[in-house]
């Protein structure tokens, strides 16, 4: 055991001792030589150098010493060949770098836990039905619901008494807890007023969570009652508004207009559990009485005792020791129990929804769904581009291996064991693998917040994502794996010299190949079939986004400004509401620069849209018409807008027959509405709509009959696509339709909207204070918002295209000029011989077009696979569209044969005579 | 190289530690003793000494120092250590049962 005490001290020393073993063999020949001569001694004495080493190797740990050698020499050549080096290390980097962050992503979407204590014990409670809900116990609802492809229609909503009677098993879950979104309230702080998002919950949330409060104290139980006057804030919010936590427990804000006392403040990093929102603040989940006294015709109170209005969330913690199955076991049934007595016919009791529990530990579902496709792909298109990379860095390394053939025979031939040179050259692939690392954590830190900033750019989304430790870790490994992956062929393949050949420089001298082609060809090939795929998918994803951006809407997006004013929750009566808009409306078209003012009841892309069902008169209402706010499939289904007699010519919607609306249609006067071409196929089959009569059901099915004085154009309402949905439109003083609160401004300007902004925040700030301004912006943006998922996917697959086939390029470009510097020998021969300048340049344009053309035979069918993987994302384009293909096809051809050119032409200026004396 | 060091490895280390056991000496003057002693038949190989020489010097069996030799030049002088004395104990009677047992088995086949 002291023997490997001492070898290990002598490690430190190393250098020291060797110096010394030198001076005593020096000392030994001397003395040799007294006795025998100089020339008998040195015999004697034999291989200095090799005496050296084994005595050497007695002191233990070469292995050491020799890395430390490798490592210097891999430095000293690498520091030769910067060009090689810097392009190695960058393809890595890039490659790798770009996967980490996505990688973050990945983790933090669809991995991440809760912060809260024990989230592996949490339980998301939800639904699920195979039929559809057309004839279903969920006659209204309000919140999400998800199409699987085994499930059926998944939703995660509930009515109240389904919660109650859920939150007796106590043999289940020792909590359970129920939350509910509280959207676009006015908040009143101080005195400044701004929309925030918050969250019911109800008393058990907090406590259920395990969450500890910052300051003051959290909701409990008591707090959750009709009446309640209490809130918690969230930690930014507070910070915020309070400048810290502390202070902002008791602290009186308006919300609605209705006092709330702060409670206290939870703590910062928790953010409800769902990771697309981020609640401002929590409200007992009986404060919404107060806060939104009517929904929709009813009394918010009754919400509570509606068994068919599904609208709370639910999430519980299981009692220790119950596994998910176990509990799904004995919750099952009594909901399902539940949920049949609230059937009222046959129909509702043959398509009950079925119970499901999933875990918790990673809340709600709903941002991974959203977000999971978009990274999916985005990984497999950094994937493409780490093998593309990957390709480059074996080929350049092949490359290399093969101009040192001379080095390496010299080394083998003094005795180098091969093993040894192997593990030289890995070493020096290691390390410029490790370069690349360190590149590719720079990579991959920038790359984060720009991939944030792409992914929820506009969007309401804050999606929580850092670069973590583990994927750093993971980066590493992969590079150092990578690195001698791809060190390891070129290393083997150039160790396996011809010793005598290459000594002697032999023109042709090659390493004997069992393959007809090489690994380097094949690497080409590779990286040219990658790259048409990738350049295939940018040209679709980039002709999708141009058919987006140029589908007619059917209105005049440009120069619109457009912004949302809720003046019923800042505290206006309902019955003064539209007298007030239209008094700021009046104020509005006073700026100068504004062409014209209109008001409309929800804005026409990217907030959903109302609709009930609109029919002539005798028809009999369709069974299945939706009708409320949302997301309706299918353009037969009415769409309705109430907007006022400035809308169609503000929008430049124009009329195909009749009139518009005017002083004439007021409120008392006959009803009226106009109709647009979709609705007119859908229900009159093309008849001329003009004094037709029709009934409209509004949203709580009374129906209304109306005069239709006049068809528009067809416009897009809620969604950008192909179809026009059937619309109505309705006056907005005769108000027969959606009780109004908020309303949406739209401002037709003589240029840029934005600059008139300020303008109009001004106008409704002197005008009543209370009430802020949201989500202005210009027509056009919120259009660029919709279609933002296609405006990313152009972005990012045109520059990852680019990326790979500068990449590819390069490579060929580097392969092809080793090559040509290895056949310099034959072309002087040939030349000598009497080959035209010309000649020798077709040959190697010829080799490098035979290598493009096996590239795109093998990248066809890949592309024509992923282009099909694809098509749902696709707009306006089939999968395998043949103008795209080409296209990429010939963008390959030139990108080939320019990178090959440059080397072609060296080889064809080769002067005979030079490269025939020259080594 | 590495395998013909492996044959003698355990003579040389014996011849080296008993010729230490005379005193303090250098690696060439090593050699020189056990050629003579061993009247010319014995010549140590510089590539096997010296290897041989550290390798015990890693056991702890003898111990370098530089000294000034007796013609006033630099070298490095090896002394057994006490570890060594023992070790050569050990050696020298593992080499005596050796001896006698390879002398019982040679003798036992001489014809008579």
């Amino acid at each position: 055991m002291t023997s490997h005490f001492r070898k290990l001290r002598w490690l430190f020393v190393r250098r020291r001792r060797a110096a010394e073993l030198e001076k005593e063999l020096q000392f030994h020949l001397e003395e040799e030589a007294q006795e025998h001569g100089y020339d008998a001694a040195r015999r004697q004495l034999g291989n200095i150098g090799l005496i050296q080493e084994d005595t050497r190797a007695m002191w233990g740990w070469v292995w050491v010493e020799q890395l430390f050698q490798d490592l210097r020499y891999a430095a000293r050549t690498m520091l030769k060949n910067p060009a090689f080096t810097a392009l190695a290390a960058l393809s890595l980097a890039l490659g790798i770098g770009a996967n980490a962050a996505i990688y973050s992503f990945m983790d933090a979407v669809m991995m991440r836990w809760l912060p809260v204590r024990d989230p592996g014990s949490l339980a998301l409670l939800q639904w699920h039905t195979k039929h559809g809900l057309d004839d279903s116990v969920v006659q209204t609802a309000s919140g999400h619901f998800d199409d699987d492809s085994k499930l059926g229609r998944v939703g995660g909503i509930f009515p109240y008494p389904a919660f109650e009677e859920l939150r007796k098993s106590t043999d289940v879950f020792s909590t359970l807890f129920a939350y509910h979104p509280a959207r676009n309230l006015t908040v009143m702080v101080g005195g400044g007023a701004q929309v925030a998002n918050g969250e019911y919950v109800s008393g058990d949330f907090f406590r259920g969570l395990g969450v500890v409060p910052e300051a003051g104290r959290l909701l409990g139980a008591d707090d959750d009652h009709i009446g309640t006057g209490v809130l918690a804030l969230s930690y930014g919010f507070a910070q915020r508004h309070f400048g810290d936590a502390a202070r902002a427990a008791g602290q009186k804000i308006f919300l609605n207009n209705v006092p709330f006392t702060v409670t206290g403040v939870t703590p910062p990093g928790f953010y409800g559990v769902d990771l697309g929102s981020a609640p401002e603040f929590y409200l007992p989940l009986h404060a919404d009485v107060a806060l939104n006294p009517a929904r929709e015709g009813k009394s918010s109170q009754t919400s509570y005792l509606d068994q068919h209005y599904y609208w709370i969330e639910i999430m519980g913690r299981l009692r220790p020791g119950i596994t998910l199955q176990q509990a799904q076991i004995q919750i099952g049934p009594v909901f399902q129990n539940w949920v049949a007595s609230t059937a009222e016919n046959n129909a509702q009791r043959a398509n009950l929804p079925q119970f499901l529990l999933s875990e918790g530990a990673r809340g709600v579902d709903r941002l991974r769904r959203n977000f999971e496709e978009p990274l999916v792909i985005l990984m497999a298109m950094v994937a493409l581009i780490l093998g593309i990379a990957c390709a480059n860095i074996a080929n350049l390394l092949l490359a290399r291996a093969a101009a040192r053939r001379g080095e390496m025979a010299v080394r083998l031939s003094i005795g180098a064991g091969r093993w040894r040179v192997i593990r030289q050259l890995l070493t020096e692939s290691v390390l410029l693998a490790s370069i690349g690392a360190c590149g590719d954590v720079l990579v991959a830190y920038w790359s984060v917040p720009v991939l944030r900033a792409m992914l929820t750019g506009g969007s309401n989304f804050v999606l929580r994502a850092e670069l973590n430790g583990h994927v750093l870790a993971a980066t590493a490994a992969l590079t150092t794996v990578t690195g001698i992956f791809f060190g390891l062929a070129p290393a083997l393949q150039s160790t396996r010299v011809d010793t005598v050949s290459a000594l002697k420089q032999w023109r042709t001298a090659e390493p004997r190949r069992r393959l007809p082609v090489s690994l380097s060809q094949l690497l080409i090939v590779t990286q040219i079939a990658i790259s048409l795929v990738l350049i295939a998918v940018a040209g679709l994803f980039v002709r999708t986004l141009s058919n987006l951006q140029s589908l007619d809407v059917g209105f005049t997006r440009e120069k619109v400004l457009l912004f949302q004013l809720n003046a019923k929750q800042a505290g206006h009566q309902s019955g003064e509401l539209l007298s007030f808009y239209r008094g700021l409306e009046q104020r509005f078209s006073t700026i100068p620069g504004v062409i014209s003012v209109a008001e409309a009841n929800s804005p026409l892309i990217g907030d959903g849209a109302w609709g009930w069902a609109v029919v002539p008169v005798g028809k009999p209402k369709p069974e299945r018409a939706p009708s409320g706010h949302g997301t309706f499939g299918g353009w037969e289904n009415t769409h309705t807008l109430q907007t006022d007699a400035h809308f169609l010519s503000t929008m430049k919607i124009p009329l195909i027959a009749g009139r518009a609306f005017d002083e004439r249609d007021r409120a008392g006067s006959a009803p009226v509405a106009i109709v647009n071409e979709s609705w007119v196929k859908a229900n009159l089959g093309g008849r001329n709509a003009v004094g037709e009569r029709v009934v409209s059901f509004g949203l709580d099915d009374k129906p209304i009959q109306m005069d239709v004085i006049g068809v528009a154009r067809n416009a897009l309402y809620n969604r950008i696509e192909k179809n026009f949905p059937a619309t109505v439109y309705l006056p907005l003083d005769q108000n027969l339709g959606a009780p109004v609160e908020e309303m949406t401004f739209f401002l037709r300007t003589t240029s840029d909207p934005l600059k008139y902004a300020g303008a109009v925040r001004d106008i409704v700030r002197k005008t009543d204070a209370r009430i802020p301004a949201t989500h202005l912006g210009t027509q056009e943006q919120r259009i660029q918002t919709e279609i933002g998922d296609q405006i990313l996917f152009a972005r990012l697959s045109t520059g990852f295209a680019l990326l790979a086939l500068s990449i590819a390029s390069v490579g060929l470009y580097g392969t092809m000029s080793y090559v040509v510097a290895r056949r310099t020998g034959e072309i002087g021969i040939r030349m000598a011989l009497g080959a035209a300048r010309g000649r020798v340049l077709l040959m190697i344009l010829r080799q490098v077009a035979i290598l493009a053309a096996v590239g795109l035979a093998i990248g066809l069918p890949l592309t024509f696979g992923a282009s099909r993987l694809l098509e749902s994302l696709l707009y306006g384009l089939k999968a395998g569209d043949p103008t795209t293909i080409a296209i990429a096809v010939v963008t390959i051809l030139i990108a080939v044969i320019a990178a090959g050119y440059v080397p072609a032409r060296r080889a064809s200026q080769i002067d005979p005579m030079i490269a025939l004396r020259h080594e | 190289m590495n395998r013909k060091l492996g044959l003698l490895q355990g003579t040389l280390d014996l011849l080296i530690l008993r010729t230490l056991l005379g005193g303090a000496t250098h690696g060439h003057a090593i050699a020189k003793h056990i050629q003579r002693t061993s009247e010319e038949l014995l010549q140590v190989e510089t590539g096997s000494l010296y290897p041989a020489l550290h390798r015990l010097e890693a056991k702890g069996w003898i111990e370098a120092t530089w000294e000034l030799s007796d013609k006033g030049k630099r070298a490095r002088y090896y002394k057994l250590t006490r570890q060594g004395r023992r070790q050569l104990l050990n050696e020298r009677s593992k080499w005596d049962a050796f001896r006698r047992a390879m002398g019982l088995v040679l003798a036992a086949d001489e014809p008579s």
